[in-house]
């Protein structure tokens, strides 16, 4: 009886620390007064509309969005050629190889966005822009090997000989065999890498200039001068966001076979 | 040489640094079913990744209908391949994983539909047309993989173990199959297989290969009934495989004394060649199982185990008791190393 009363109480804490400031946000965003506030001052939807009106947001958003979707297909377009032929080929030093290709989630992203901005921002003059697009794509690069290695190991070697033994060159068997079968995998490393990219902080702080932010550092910015409830109401959003966008997946992919 | 449809000419097959194949001569003539027959790691798989174009020998040329392929790649070769595993393409339904190869010809839609329905119904699938390979069974499989490869009419079909992942039933489903396709189109087969059963029951001629070489060659009854070394006659199923000196047959430092003449190095016997009850030898019966027809003995004797059977109807003998016996001149095989 004491197990099962522990046990409730440990389930509901940890589902209460899990989704509690969630809800939190979402009621703060509802706020009507002037300060972000727990419980909310009164019901509105007025920050909720504000959010799409301030001009940073908006600039930031499409910053943040444009990164998070070609810095994912880039590393995609790297990812997946390095995965497959880590998969398939006998490579010397395939473990370090993997090790590296794993560093930008191993070390401390402050790091990552201190070097980039030191060796490649300040002495070669880097726009910020570029080393913000190269910075994600690294970041992402590490999940698209890892998934798409992982679609790639499930499926066997052997169906590409066939299609060779049937005509196909090694290109055209990538293409037409392998490909479709892992590409749930692939949509799953997508999805996966545009969430990263999408809420990543360490880095980006570095990596910001003069009109160049993505959303959570402009958030971040935003909050240190106005305390409105306006970044509660635009947080509320985005993490609908993404639980629409792991929603959908799910619905149709079976993301977390993959995950 | 006309007859030679496929011929291996000094084939050495190798993966890095590690030699499977040292040198092999084989020719396999236009229409024959042939197997190639061995324990893992003899190189017949090997072998066959050579004649399909997967693997590059060292040295060597592979010749197919008077050309040489040696340096043709798989994909030009022309030579259709029954994977173990079948290797269906999973995205795509029974129709079009056999529609694959057409498709790379740039047929037209009408010629490829016609083609692809007559292999599907030459299987049986023709009703299974719409269905993804992991809905079928093995057996559907294996026929869908089998359409697949013969569409493309290649000029040599490759099977790698063609029936071990099937069922009893289906095995001898397959088998008729397999001969009936052949006998339809007179293709040139070739399959790998390490279970001789398969290989006897199967092919016209079968290769017994042994550390990448050519241990035996011939017709099935030709290995059955004569094989030539030790270890084709232990592949095949004998049991009784004695080494001979002086006229005696040693085994287990004792030396029973021969009642024929001989030159072979060693003498084997199969259960059925050992005569019970009667002869010069004596052994206590180790085991006694009754099998349907016949009745199985093991006789510990000093050379070592003896096999052996009766019909049925004879001998119910225990065990324990002494039997005599005889390794007689009828029915031994002479073999060398």
């Amino acid at each position: 009886m004491n197990i099962k009363f522990a046990s409730r109480l440990i389930i509901s804490l940890t589902l209460t620390f899990l989704i509690g400031p969630f809800l939190i946000i979402i009621l703060a965003g509802l706020s009507a007064g002037d300060f972000m506030t727990f419980p909310p001052d009164g019901m509105s939807l007025k920050w909720y509309i504000k959010v799409f009106t301030v001009e940073s947001f908006r600039e930031s958003f499409w910053l943040s969005m444009l990164l998070a979707v070609f810095g994912t297909i880039c590393a995609l377009i790297l990812g997946i050629p390095a995965a497959y032929a880590i998969s398939r080929y006998d490579l010397p030093y395939s473990e370090t190889i993997k090790t590296i290709v794993a560093a930008p989630i191993i070390v401390p992203g402050i790091i990552v966005g201190l070097a980039l901005l030191r060796y490649l921002v300040v002495p070669l003059n880097f726009t910020v822009t570029l080393a913000l697009f190269m910075a994600h794509t690294a970041l992402v690069l590490p999940y698209a090997v890892r998934v798409v290695s992982s679609s790639l190991n499930n499926l066997r070697g052997d169906m590409e000989e066939a299609a060779v033994l049937l005509g196909c060159g090694r290109v055209g068997a990538f293409m037409r065999i392998v490909l479709p079968n892992i590409r749930s995998g692939v949509l799953a490393a997508f999805i996966l890498g545009f969430v990263t990219s999408f809420n990543q902080v360490p880095v980006s702080l570095f990596l910001s200039g003069p009109g160049v932010r993505t959303l959570p550092i402009d958030m971040l910015g935003y909050m240190e001068i106005t305390y409105d409830p306006s970044v509660a109401a635009l947080s509320a959003l985005l993490a609908f966001l993404s639980v629409a966008i792991v929603f959908v997946a799910e619905k149709f992919l079976g993301f977390s076979r993959y995950v | 040489m006309s007859d030679n449809f496929v011929s291996l000419q000094k084939l050495s097959l190798a993966y890095g640094q590690t030699l499977v194949v040292p040198h092999l001569d084989l020719d396999i003539r236009k229409g024959e079913l042939i197997a190639l027959l061995g324990p893992s790691g003899c190189g017949k798989t090997t072998t066959m990744r050579a004649i399909a174009g997967l693997m590059a020998p060292q040295s060597g040329h592979i010749l197919i209908d008077a050309q040489d392929v040696t340096r043709i790649p798989a994909n030009k070769r022309g030579i259709g391949l029954v994977f173990q595993s079948y290797a269906l393409f999973p995205h795509l339904s029974a129709f079009e994983n056999v529609a694959f190869g057409l498709r790379l010809k740039k047929l037209t839609n009408s010629d490829i539909t016609k083609r692809v329905d007559r292999w599907l119904e030459t299987v049986g699938l023709a009703h299974l047309a719409k269905r993804k390979p992991d809905d079928m069974s093995g057996g559907q499989q294996q026929r869908l993989a089998l359409a697949r490869s013969l569409v493309l009419e290649p000029k040599v079909l490759l099977l790698d173990e063609p029936l071990s992942n099937l069922d009893a039933r289906l095995r001898l489903d397959m088998r008729l199959e397999l001969q009936r396709v052949q006998l339809e189109t007179g293709i040139t087969m070739v399959f790998v297989t390490h279970d001789q059963a398969e290989a006897l029951a199967l092919a016209n001629r079968i290769v017994l290969m042994k550390d990448g070489k050519i241990e035996q060659l011939g017709a099935p009854d030709e290995l059955y009934n004569a094989p030539q070394t030790r270890f084709a006659a232990d592949f095949l199923g004998f049991q009784n495989i004695f080494e001979v000196e002086d006229q005696t047959i040693v085994g287990k430092g004792n030396a029973l004394p021969l009642s024929f003449q001989t030159k072979a190095r060693y003498l084997a016997w199969r259960p059925g060649a050992v005569t019970l009850e009667k002869g010069k030898y004596e052994g206590k019966i180790k085991s006694v199982s009754f099998a349907g027809e016949q009745r199985e003995f093991v006789i510990e004797a000093p050379i070592g185990q003896i096999k052996a059977t009766t019909p049925a109807a004879n001998l119910p003998r225990q065990i324990g008791e002494i039997i005599r016996f005889d390794l007689p001149s009828e029915g031994v095989c002479e073999l060398r190393e």
